[in-house]
């Protein structure tokens, strides 16, 4: 959620403002990854990010876990600005902020084993304790994997058993938050529903916040408590999970929602076409206006002339749509909203 | 089922050694017609790639190679036919897009020439083929074919490329059209209209489209009938809203069951398989799904079932009928 919001919560987490150029320098051309992305992540919750490929949604990842540096905009992890410019800075903050990646086999050093791999984090990190095998034994044990594991080497390793260790390394140094990125996309589907359990798990247990990113949308309205939707470069939308999915007003995050694929063909069939236009455009096709607006069926000229700013139109709620905006404050206000005290906190 | 268009007869493929072959794909029976659509789900290592590369002889051989079996485009074995005869079908009469198109393209070339190249490599003029480019990256939904068909690869983003690669393997008017996982990396926006491209495509020429992929969501939307493949075999095939409904093999309805759904609960406890996919070169006798199986019996251990009739369209390779679950 957004500042602005009424609800106090305890943000682990919070990116202002963060601006990703790329390119630029000896007359090549200049690619905006990401402009003005403001995202809070509060404590013990899970954001997730959604987006097709091109999105940010990946540079948005490496920015938070400091493995690049944002062009502009701030980062803060409770309360403290994170500089991770220096290397003992970075070291500091990687005790804080973990990255899970995509697939695990090209994460993990094939000539390590796993209780290898789990020391040696624990050796970088010198969290070297009297006893580092029993460390290495309950890391292992919290991502379910038995002992006689210690001694395999990646290949050894089916996807899901490599994913658990990778994120058993995420742990070793006792994070509080997780970025996930696209954490089950290169597993097995038949074990996909192992990990994302482990991680729910985990999370309970550890207090853990997460952002978590995937373009497999029904995976992120399961696990998900609030969303931030991108596009080119942008948060488009966001809000909680419900109000995303369930009255999505960004119109491409009604696509998306749209086209989540649901394993039931009568619902398939009786979908009808959505309005999008799916066409994809280059991030440095759009020079003014909204960027969304070529693909836009309801596209006005006003769309075309300014871009719209990330708005709350209700609790929690924001959207960065002239349409939607306009249609909002035609609405009468919600009286629950200033009311409610703690919002959807319990 | 009208006459199959293109149709694959009990399909064993292996790894070729000196002491005996490992079989990794047992027995494949898969028949597509004119206008139809067959999803083949299964995940990695459940042998669909291979049957898939199979049909069009790319098989790495040695050490791969096809033991047993027909592969027949329109009643014709394509084992059999000479290397002339197989390029034809190659991309003009079979044509496939593959799961990972960065690494389809050439890097050097302009991908409209590429695109170009396909054609005239199945006898198109350069005249023909230059306007059937642009048609083609039109009709894949580009939102500039004019700049893209003069772009490089790199100059592209992964969507992007994808629909090239749609675009090059419909340009020749395939009768079959193998899609290979082509839409995992897409945004689901696109991955939709690309399915309903191919699919009004197949409308107006007839084409056969085999969409081979681990994700039964994708297929609900887009297929008549499913092949679900397990450890190199097909275990069941179903219409596509049978399939769903009732499936009819443990494994098909565990794999259903582990998907979130629109009604499951936030947050709640992902219906588990367990184990994992078993390895292709060491299976021994019995069902190979029944270390995972919450059904398995004695008989499971000894023999392997074949496809049996359960009614309504469906057939299952399991000893149980699914009353008996």
């Amino acid at each position: 959620m957004l500042e602005g919001s009424f609800t106090v919560v305890d943000i682990v987490l919070r990116a202002h403002d963060l601006v990703k150029v790329y390119g630029g320098r000896r007359g090549q051309s200049q690619v905006d990854a990401l402009s003005d992305v403001s995202i809070a992540l509060e404590k013990g919750k899970t954001l997730g990010i959604v987006g097709e490929s091109g999105c940010g949604k990946s540079t948005l990842a490496r920015l938070l876990v400091g493995l690049e540096a944002p062009s502009s905009g701030t980062i803060e992890i409770n309360g403290h600005l994170v500089q991770a410019n220096e290397h003992s800075a970075r070291r500091a903050l990687a005790r804080k902020i973990q990255l899970v990646f995509q697939d695990p086999f090209s994460s993990l050093d094939p000539r390590m084993t796993v209780e290898k791999a789990l020391a040696e984090v624990l050796k970088v990190h010198s969290l070297q304790t009297n006893d580092a095998v029993a460390r290495i034994a309950e890391l292992m044990a919290m991502v379910g994997l038995t002992a006689r594991f210690a001694s395999r080497y990646p290949h050894e390793l089916s996807g899901g058993q490599a994913q658990r260790v990778a994120i058993a390394r995420a742990l070793a140094v006792e994070p509080q938050i997780l970025v996930l990125d696209e954490p089950t996309s290169a597993l097995d589907v038949s074990v996909r529903a192992e990990i994302i359990n482990l991680l729910v798990r985990i999370q309970d247990e550890l207090k853990l916040s997460y952002f978590f990113i995937s373009h497999d949308l029904s995976m992120v309205r399961h696990i998900s408590d609030d969303i931030a939707v991108m596009y080119l470069g942008r948060v488009v939308e966001t809000g909680r999970y419900d109000q995303v999915f369930s009255t999505p007003l960004h119109p491409y995050t009604s696509a998306l929602a749209d086209a989540i694929p649901v394993p039931d063909p009568e619902h398939e069939r009786s979908r009808q076409a959505s309005g999008s236009d799916a066409v994809q455009v280059q991030v440095d096709q759009v020079t003014r206006g909204c960027p969304y607006a070529p693909r836009c069926a309801l596209v006005e000229p006003a769309c075309r002339e300014t871009a719209p700013a990330l708005t709350e139109t209700s609790d929690g709620h924001f959207v960065s749509c002239h349409v939607a905006l306009r249609v909002a404050s035609r609405r009468p206000t919600d009286p629950t909203m200033s009311d409610a005290p703690g919002g959807d906190e319990p | 089922m009208s006459r199959p268009l293109l149709e694959i007869k009990d399909l064993h493929i292996g790894i070729v050694r000196r002491h005996g072959n490992d079989e990794i794909v047992r027995g494949v029976d898969i028949a597509v017609g004119p206008g139809e659509k067959l999803g083949i789900v299964g995940e990695s290592g459940s042998g669909k790639t291979l049957t898939m590369l199979a049909v069009l002889r790319l098989l790495a051989s040695p050490p791969l190679a096809v033991l047993r079996g027909e592969i027949l485009l329109d009643g014709e074995d394509l084992a059999h036919v000479d290397d002339k005869r197989l390029r034809t079908v190659r991309g003009g009469e079979i044509a496939v897009v593959y799961q990972d198109p960065m690494s389809s393209l050439n890097p050097l070339m302009p991908v409209g020439r590429q695109v170009e190249e396909a054609l005239k490599a199945h006898g198109a003029t350069q005249g023909f083929a230059s306007e059937r480019t642009r048609e083609v990256l039109r009709q894949v939904g580009l939102a500039d074919p004019e700049r893209v068909r003069v772009s490089y690869p790199h100059q592209l983003s992964g969507g992007m490329i994808q629909r090239v690669m749609i675009a090059m393997a419909l340009a020749t008017s395939p009768r079959v059209l193998i899609a290979d996982e082509p839409t995992t990396a897409l945004d689901v926006t696109i991955q939709r209209q690309i399915l309903e491209l191919v699919s009004s495509l197949q409308a107006t020429t007839g084409m056969a489209v085999l969409w081979v992929t681990h994700d039964l969501g994708v297929v609900a939307s887009l297929v008549d009938y499913v092949a679900v493949m397990y450890a190199g075999r097909v275990v069941e095939k179903a219409t596509t809203s049978q399939l769903f409904e009732r499936p009819t093999h443990p494994y098909t309805k565990a794999l259903l069951a582990s998907l979130p759904g629109k009604d499951s609960a936030h947050r709640s406890r992902l219906h588990q398989i367990g184990g994992t996919p078993p390895d292709p070169t060491r299976l021994g006798v019995g069902c190979p799904f029944r270390v995972r199986c919450p059904y398995a019996e004695e008989k499971c251990a000894q023999e392997e079932p074949a496809l049996l009739d359960r009614g309504r369209g469906s057939f299952a390779a399991c000893w149980k009928d699914p009353s008996q679950w």
